[in-house]
C-alpha cells in the first residue's frame, strides 16, 4: 500500500509534526492516485488540516517526505508549491474581502503568470486582457456569474465558498486540496456543491477533501483516510469505512464501537 | 568628573523619558496600541499646569490657583482627556472585512487626537514657550563636587517609586492579573472571565496618571512650558521603549535611562545637533537587530487583540 | 492666473504625488510613517546637485528619484523583516535619522537650509502630477497591482497563491520611495529653498492621514485625500473669518485671542480622522463604493438567483 508508483499524485511517507512537545501527526503514511476523490476523515482536532498545512507548505514536518508525483517537495517553500501543482481552498473561506470575484479568480492565475511581464501588463484597462477573459470563462464554465458591482466580502457564504474553488482551479492545479467545503452549506447547497466537485473531478484533477458530512464523503469520495490523535486508522474504500473497529472507537468512544454502528454515519 | 557630571545629568534627564515611555509601553504591551496622544498629554498637563497658576479655571473664573492644587488639578485634567482618547480609538478597531492593516485603526485616531490637541493648545496659548513664574527657584545642591538640582533627584524618586508601585499592583492586585492575562492572550483571557471591556480604561487611566505627572515633573524642572514639549520627549520615550523591549515596564525604564544617557554623551562628546541621530539611529538599529528590545518578549506588537 | 492659484495648485500637486508615495506601500499593508525621511532626500539631492554641482533640472529631478527609489530600497529589505507597530516605529525612525544627518551635513546648509537657483513655475508640477497619477492608475490595474492589493487583505493566503510578498512589498516599496524623491525634488525648484525643519514628523504624518481618510483600496483614495486636505485651509481661509466672529459674539469674547488660522485646519483634519477610523475606517473611496458606481457593465449576470447557488 505504502508502494511509490508513478499513478500515485501525492505519498505522504511517515509523516511527523510536532508542535513542541505535542505531537499533532504521527508516522502518517498514505497514498493519493492521480485522478482520485480521496476524503481524509477523523474526529476534531485530528490533524486534518494540519496534513493539508504540510502538504500547502505553511508547515514543515518533522520527520518523513511528502512526495508529489515521486518528488520530494518538503524543502521547497509554500510559494512555490501551487507551480508544482498543488491548490487548496481552506476551512474559513479565505478570499480577499476587498477584491472583486475576478479579481480574486485573477489572483489564483499567479502561479502561471509570475514573470515580470505578466506582473506589468495590465489585467483590464483598455479592455479585457486574455487573463481577465480567462478567469470570467472559468467561472462560466462553473455556471458562476461574476457578479459585476460587488466585493466578495458581500456574497452569501456559498458562492463564496464556490468562488474560492475556482480560484484555486484557476492555477490548474493537478491536486485539489478542500478543506470542509461543505462546512455552513445546507442540504441542497451541498448536492449542488457535490456534483460541482464531480465535474472538476471530471477534469483530471485530483481531489483531496476534508470534510464532516459523511453524505457526502459517500457520494463524492471512492476512498478514504481516517486519522484520529494524529495517527492513520483507516486507509481503504468509503464504503467499508464505518465497519472498521478503529473508525467506530474513534468517533463514538470504545464503549459504543460494537452497538451503534448506525450512529456512526451520523456523527461522522 | 565632567563626563561623571554628564552622566548624572542623563540619569536625571532619563527620569522624565521615563515615565511617558512607562505610559507608552503599557499600552503596547496590554493593548498592542501605539497610543500617539501620549506625548500630548504630557503637553497638556504642563500646559494645563501653566494655565492654572496663571489664570485659574478659564469660565468658571476662579483666581489663580496656588501651584500644588495647580499640579494635581492638571493630572486631573489629563487623566479625563486620556479617558476621552479611550472612548473614541481603543473602541473601534475592527475594518468592516479585516485585513493586514486592521491593528493600525486606534494608532491612527490617536494621530487625529495628537492633532486636535496639539493646534487646539495653540489656538489658544500661541506657540512661545510659557515660563511658570512659581518656580523660578535656585535649587541646586552640591553632592561631593557634583551638581545635583533637587526637581530632578525629586523626579528620578518619584518615577522610579511610581514603576515600582505600578509593577507590584500588575503583580499582585486582581486587576493586575487580569490585565497580564489580555497581555498573554486577549481570547482565552475574555473566557476566563476576565472583562476586557471594564480593563481597558484602567490602562488609559494609568496613561494619564504617568503623563500627567510627567508633565508637570517638566515643568517643575524646567520652569517652562509650551504646546511642541511633548513631542521631542514623546519620540525620546518611544526610542527608550523599543530599545527596552515593547511591553517590558522595567525595559522602559532601562531604555529611557539609557537614551538620557546616550544623549548627554552625545551632547559632551559630539555636540547638540548630532543627538537626533545618535538616538534614532540607535533605535532603528535595535529594531533591525534586536526588535524584541533588551527586556522585551517577541510576540508584542504583532496584531494580537 | 493668479500667483495664488497657481501657488495653490503647486503644492496641490506635490501632495498628490506625496500622498501616492505614501500609497504604494500603504495599499500592501505597509504603514509609512517616515515620508517626510524620503521626500527631505529628494529635495536635498535636487537643491545640492542644483546649487552645488549647477545641474538643471532636466538632471536633478531623476537624480532626486533615482536616490529615493535605491535608498528605500536599500531599507526595506531590513525594515519590512518588521511588522504592524515596529514598521512603523523602524519607518519613523528612518526619517528622524535622515533628518538629523543633514542638519549635520554643512554641505547640504545644516540648519540654514540652501537656496535652489533653477526655478520652476508651476505647469512642471502639475505635469508631475497628472504623470504619476496616470501611472500609479496604470500600476493598480496591473497584475503587480492585483497582487499589492491582496498582500493587504491576507499575506498568508497571498503567499500560497503563489506570490512573492516580499517581493512585492520591497517593489511597492522602492516606487513609493522614488516618488517622494520626485516630490522633494519638485518642491526644491518651486519653492527654491530647503531647509529640513519642512520635513519634519507632522509632515509624515499628515500625508499618512490623506492617504488613509481617502481610501487605501484604489488609486483614487490618495488623489481625494491630497486635494480635500490641500484645498480646505483655502476654504477655511474665507469661511473661518465669519465663523469666527460669530463665535466670538455668542460667548461674548472681545477677540483677545487671534487664533492661528493654519492650526484650525489641523484641529479638524485630527477631528475628520477620528470620525472617520470610528465609523469608516477603510477611507473615503473603497471598493465597495467603486464597483457600486461603475456604470452596470453587465448586468444581465448579476441575477439573484444565482446568489443562492
Amino acid at each position: 500500500m505504502t508502494q511509490t508508483t508513478d499513478r500515485n499524485i501525492l505519498s505522504l511517507r511517515n509523516v511527523s509534526k510536532r508542535f513542541g512537545g505535542l505531537s499533532v501527526i504521527t508516522d502518517v503514511s498514505f497514498d493519493v492516485p492521480a485522478g482520485a476523490r480521496m476524503a481524509l476523515i477523523g474526529p476534531n482536532g485530528a490533524g486534518k488540516t494540519t496534513i493539508f498545512n504540510l502538504i500547502s507548505g505553511f508547515y514543515q514536518p518533522n520527520e518523513g517526505e511528502i512526495l508529489l508525483e515521486s518528488r520530494a517537495i518538503q524543502g521547497i517553500p509554500s510559494r512555490k508549491r501551487i507551480g508544482l501543482g498543488v491548490a487548496r481552498s481552506f476551512q474559513n473561506i479565505r478570499l480577499m474581502p476587498h477584491l472583486s470575484v475576478v479579481e480574486n479568480v485573477m489572483l489564483g492565475q499567479q502561479a502561471r503568470a509570475g514573470g515580470i511581464l505578466d506582473m506589468l501588463k495590465p489585467l483590464s484597462l483598455f479592455g479585457r486582457s486574455a487573463w481577465h477573459r480567462e478567469a470570467e470563462q472559468l467561472l462560466a464554465d462553473m455556471d458562476l456569474p461574476t457578479y459585476p458591482g460587488e466585493v466578495v466580502a458581500t456574497l452569501p457564504y456559498g458562492v463564496r465558498k464556490k468562488i474560492e474553488v475556482v480560484r484555486a482551479l484557476a492555477a490548474r492545479p493537478k491536486l485539489l486540496l478542500l478543506d470542509e467545503p461543505a462546512a455552513g452549506l445546507n442540504a441542497a447547497e451541498t448536492d449542488n456543491l457535490t456534483a460541482f466537485l464531480k465535474r472538476i473531478s471530471e477534469t483530471g484533477v485530483t481531489l483531496l477533501v476534508v470534510e464532516h458530512d459523511m453524505g457526502l464523503v459517500r457520494r463524492l469520495c471512492d476512498d478514504a483516510v481516517v486519522l484520529n490523535f494524529g495517527r492513520k486508522i483507516y486507509d481503504g474504500p468509503t464504503a467499508t469505512v464505518q465497519d472498521n473497529p478503529l473508525v467506530l472507537e474513534a468517533y463514538l468512544g470504545p464503549r459504543h464501537a460494537s452497538k451503534d454502528r448506525q450512529g456512526a454515519a451520523h456523527v461522522a | 568628573m565632567l563626563l561623571l557630571q554628564q552622566l548624572l545629568n542623563g540619569v536625571m534627564l532619563g527620569s522624565v523619558y521615563v515615565t511617558v515611555a512607562v505610559a507608552f509601553t503599557l499600552t503596547i504591551g496590554v493593548l498592542n496600541f501605539l497610543n500617539f496622544t501620549i506625548p500630548t498629554l504630557f503637553m497638556l498637563s504642563g500646559m494645563g499646569a501653566w494655565a492654572l497658576t496663571k489664570w485659574g479655571l478659564p469660565l468658571v473664573h476662579t483666581p489663580p490657583f496656588p501651584w500644588p492644587m495647580a499640579l494635581l488639578f492638571a493630572i486631573v485634567v489629563t487623566i479625563c482627556a486620556s479617558l476621552v482618547v479611550e472612548r473614541f480609538t481603543f473602541r473601534y478597531m475592527k475594518t468592516k472585512y479585516g485585513d493586514a492593516t486592521e491593528h493600525a485603526i486606534p494608532l491612527v485616531s490617536s494621530l487625529g487626537f495628537l492633532l486636535i490637541i496639539e493646534n487646539l493648545m495653540r489656538i489658544g496659548y500661541g506657540t512661545e514657550a510659557q515660563r511658570i513664574a512659581a518656580f523660578d527657584w535656585d535649587n541646586t545642591i552640591t553632592v561631593g563636587g557634583l551638581f545635583l538640582r533637587v526637581p530632578q533627584l525629586v523626579s528620578l524618586l518619584l518615577a522610579l517609586l511610581l514603576v515600582a508601585g505600578l509593577n507590584w499592583v500588575l503583580k499582585h492586585s486582581r486587576i493586575g492579573r487580569g490585565l497580564r492575562a489580555i497581555a498573554e492572550n486577549p481570547d482565552a483571557a475574555n473566557i476566563l472571565g476576565v472583562d476586557s471591556r471594564r480593563l481597558v480604561p484602567v490602562i488609559f487611566t494609568l496613561t494619564g496618571v504617568l503623563c500627567g505627572l510627567a508633565g508637570i515633573l517638566f515643568a517643575i524642572n524646567y520652569g517652562e512650558v509650551s504646546p511642541t514639549m511633548g513631542e521631542d520627549i514623546g519620540s525620546k520615550a518611544i526610542a527608550g521603549m523599543v530599545i527596552g523591549g515593547l511591553g517590558s515596564i522595567w525595559g522602559a525604564v532601562l531604555g529611557g535611562l539609557i537614551i538620557g544617557i546616550a544623549e548627554m554623551l552625545t551632547i559632551h562628546f559630539f555636540g547638540a545637533d548630532t543627538v537626533q541621530v545618535a538616538v534614532w539611529g540607535l533605535l532603528l538599529i535595535a529594531l533591525f537587530v534586536r526588535p524584541q528590545g533588551l527586556l522585551g518578549h517577541h510576540s508584542i506588537g504583532k496584531g494580537k487583540l | 492666473m493668479s500667483g495664488y492659484w497657481t501657488g495653490i495648485l503647486t503644492i496641490l500637486s506635490i501632495n498628490v504625488i506625496m500622498a501616492y508615495a505614501i500609497f504604494l506601500p500603504v495599499a500592501t499593508g505597509q504603514l509609512n510613517l517616515g515620508g517626510a525621511g524620503f521626500q527631505a532626500l529628494g529635495a536635498y539631492t535636487a537643491a545640492f546637485l542644483s546649487a552645488v554641482a549647477g545641474q538643471s533640472a532636466w538632471a536633478t529631478i531623476p537624480a532626486a528619484m533615482a536616490v529615493g527609489g535605491v535608498v528605500s530600497m536599500a531599507i526595506a529589505f531590513p525594515l519590512l523583516r518588521t511588522r504592524g507597530v515596529y514598521l512603523v516605529l523602524a519607518t519613523f525612525a528612518f526619517a528622524e535619522v535622515v533628518a538629523g544627518a543633514i542638519l549635520n551635513t554643512s554641505e547640504l546648509g545644516g540648519a540654514m537650509g540652501l537656496s535652489v537657483p533653477e526655478y520652476l513655475d508651476y505647469p512642471v508640477p502639475i505635469i508631475a502630477a497628472i504623470l504619476v497619477t496616470l501611472f500609479v492608475f496604470y500600476l493598480m490595474a496591473t497584475r503587480f497591482g492585483l497582487t499589492m492589493r491582496a498582500c493587504h487583505d491576507d499575506d498568508v493566503v497571498t503567499d500560497l497563491l503563489g506570490v512573492s510578498i516580499r517581493g512585492v512589498r520591497v517593489a511597492a516599496f522602492a516606487i513609493g520611495g522614488a516618488l517622494a524623491g520626485l516630490a522633494g525634488a519638485l518642491y526644491a525648484h518651486t519653492f527654491s529653498f530647503v531647509e529640513i525643519q519642512s520635513f519634519n514628523a507632522s509632515l509624515s504624518i499628515y500625508v499618512l492621514l490623506y492617504v488613509l481618510l481617502g481610501g487605501t483600496q484604489s488609486a483614487l483614495g490618495p488623489l481625494f485625500g491630497a486635494a480635500f486636505f490641500t484645498l480646505l485651509p483655502e476654504v477655511l481661509r474665507a469661511v473661518l473669518p465669519q465663523v469666527k466672529g460669530a463665535l466670538a459674539g455668542l460667548f461674548g469674547i472681545q477677540g483677545a485671542l487671534s487664533p492661528p488660522d493654519e492650526s484650525w485646519r489641523f484641529v479638524i483634519l485630527g477631528v475628520l480622522t477620528v470620525l472617520m477610523m470610528m465609523y469608516r475606517s477603510e477611507g473615503l473611496i473603497t471598493r465597495t463604493l467603486i464597483e457600486r458606481l461603475k456604470p452596470g457593465r453587465h448586468p444581465a449576470s448579476a441575477t439573484v438567483e444565482e446568489a443562492s447557488a
